[in-house]
């Protein structure tokens, strides 16, 4: 009985070199296919962009009005506060769309969470969805799932404002000109 | 000279006008164009109000695609600075531009809305059941290839959007981007992948173009032709099952004038021949179907033709980043999905999921899903195969009939009675003013 198993598992065990051979051209055959496909679609994520920078000046502080102002080619809103100065995204955060700016005067009272009584002078509305953002970027009606980033601001040496977009900051931040 | 003459034409298009049944039978295998249709086709699969011919309509749509498509590659320019005025050119400068142009797209969203037309008739007929009467057939397979079928024309579609580079174009593509965004952890590798890079600009447009002009059409092409031979593998269009199968002749000597493929035969036997015919009546393929489809082909491309002077391409400003169109729109066949995106955010205290996800992933997979698994959910008896409305469908049907209206309704909410900010308009009120530009 153990002699038999013996037998059976060493002719299970025997690869003929023919067999051998064409498995393991097989095998090669297969492996230049894939590493064609991976080249192929590897190339397809650039490791180079041509985008535009992600920190870029603004202008000077003194270009700037008191409240709120639009710069459209950096989809971003500034705002000072006499000499304070914040920087809101102006896209969206459910499908990416540009927000438009909604000024209110007289200003637009609203009660808080905590139910005290709030006035604004402006709102961020998306024309995509319906969102609807506060001052500060917070959602209070649509469908968007997050409040506006806050962009880091910073001074650069020559006295222009630059804004760092891949950088968000808290709702205190404030840059002091 | 003249009967030279006739007998020469005679040879080239005898096939698609036999004089007799064998002829009839011969032009189906002789001939290159119609060799894939079968030498008889039953009155039930030829008949129109079966079918509704939406197959032959969607080829067509697809034929006159690709004739405009090649002639608007050679005069549109697939770059940035380039694309729109190209667009532009062909709309006002090019002859007859703005008609190459319209058909293009007439003919695309005739497609998609044919393909969705299809897709409710097979279902209603219960056309995608398998049974076991037919050897080799498995419906459910036809069913869904003619769901990656349906998401190809959508895609194709969809990828044409983008190319007149556009405001339209922009935002509907920006809105897309958005959706694979959402999605959990592979969300940013698609999306790399779709639009290549973090913006949309020159990459976004090449790949959308390369898939639009050739990757899609290819697989769009190769997917049609197995349809067509799952078709004949099936044993033709459903509703042959109910029709059965009579012997004709049985164990009939092999005639000597004919040329049968025969395997394997022992001296000493005499090979037979067993006939069959599907019951009912049939036709010869040629010409009773090629007449058909020939007709349908004629008027349906006529149709088309003429309601490019009616129904006109938009062309909207030059992209732009810096604003948004408001409202801002997707195509009509996505609208039910930008109206899902929406409404679907869901917020669970503090905890929020957005509806790009919920609405834009999570619901059309499903709803994919479904109809995947749905054939073989499908416990009806063989008779409902092939029959329109059959009864013992009534509560499938009906669950069917449901969605659609459902996603009919969101199309016409989000086409008509969106406004500006997405806001809700009756059909009678105005909307108010806004900035067509910054």
């Amino acid at each position: 009985m153990a002699d038999n198993n013996k037998e059976g598992r060493d002719i299970q065990t025997q690869i003929s070199r023919r067999r051998f051979l064409s498995y393991l051209s097989g095998l090669f055959i297969a492996g230049g296919f894939l590493l064609q496909g991976f080249a192929a679609l590897k190339s397809l994520f650039p490791r180079v962009l041509y985008e535009p920078p992600t920190k870029f000046k603004v202008g000077m502080p003194s270009d700037f009005p008191e409240g709120v102002r639009f710069l459209p080619e950096h989809r971003l809103f500034i705002i000072r506060n006499d000499d304070r100065f914040h920087c809101i995204s102006a896209i969206c955060t459910h499908l990416g769309c540009t927000v438009n700016l909604a000024q209110y005067s007289p200003p637009k009272e609203y009660e808080s969470h905590s139910g005290t009584a709030v006035s604004e002078t402006y709102e961020f509305h998306c024309p995509c969805h319906g969102s609807k953002y506060r001052e500060n970027g917070n959602v209070y009606a649509g469908p968007a799932p997050k409040p506006l980033p806050w962009y880091r601001m910073y001074t650069a040496p020559d006295g222009q404002m630059v804004v760092d977009t891949n950088t968000h900051v808290d709702h205190d931040f404030r840059l002091k000109v | 000279m003249k009967e030279k003459m006739k007998a020469f034409i005679r040879k080239l298009t005898w096939t698609y006008n036999p004089a007799t049944e064998r002829e009839a039978s011969d032009a189906t295998a002789r001939n290159f164009l119609l060799h894939w249709f079968p030498a008889k086709v039953t009155t039930k699969s030829a008949s129109i109000s079966y079918s509704l011919a939406l197959g032959i309509i969607i080829m067509t749509e697809f034929t006159i695609l690709t004739v405009t498509g090649l002639i608007l590659m050679f005069l549109y320019v697939p770059s940035v600075e380039r694309a729109y005025w190209s667009i532009k050119d062909l709309q006002f400068a090019v002859s007859y531009g703005w008609f190459i142009r319209d058909l293009h797209r007439l003919a695309a969203q005739l497609m998609v809305a044919t393909v969705f037309l299809h897709m409710v008739r097979v279902f209603l007929t219960g056309a995608y059941k398998y049974s076991e009467k037919v050897v080799g057939s498995y419906r459910p397979l036809n069913w869904w290839i003619g769901l990656a079928l349906l998401l190809s024309t959508m895609m194709l579609s969809y990828t044409g959007y983008l190319l007149p580079w556009d405001q339209l174009a922009l935002w509907a593509i920006t809105i897309g981007d958005n959706i694979a965004l959402s999605a959990p952890v592979v969300g940013k590798l698609v999306s790399k992948l779709l639009i290549g890079g973090t913006i949309i600009d020159q990459n976004t447009l090449i790949r959308w173009y390369v898939a639009h002009v050739f990757f899609l059409p290819v697989i769009l092409f190769l997917l049609i032709m197995w349809h067509m031979w799952r078709i004949r593998k099936d044993g033709g269009m459903a509703g042959v099952e109910a029709l059965g199968i009579e012997r004709v002749t049985q164990g009939k000597v092999v005639s000597k004038g004919k040329t049968y493929s025969l395997m394997g035969i022992v001296t000493g036997i005499t090979p037979t021949i067993t006939q069959y015919r599907v019951r009912g009546s049939s036709g010869s393929s040629s010409p009773y179907l090629t007449r058909r489809i020939l007709a349908i082909f004629i008027l349906v491309t006529a149709v088309t033709m003429g309601l490019t002077f009616l129904v006109k391409a938009p062309l909207e400003q030059p992209a732009s980043l810096m604003w948004t169109p408001n409202p801002a729109k997707a195509p009509w066949y996505f609208l039910w999905l930008q109206e899902l995106v929406a409404d679907t955010t869901v917020r669970f205290g503090s905890f929020t999921i957005s509806g790009g996800f919920v609405g834009g992933i999570v619901i059309p997979s499903l709803l994919l899903l479904l109809a995947v698994v749905w054939p073989l959910l499908d416990k009806s008896p063989d008779e409902a195969i092939g029959v329109w409305f059959h009864k013992a469908r009534r509560l499938q049907n009906t669950v069917f009939l449901f969605i659609c209206v459902v996603i009919v309704v969101l199309i016409y909410v989000g086409a008509v009675m969106r406004g500006p900010y997405w806001h809700i308009y009756m059909p009678w009120q105005s909307w108010p003013k806004m900035p067509t530009r910054l």
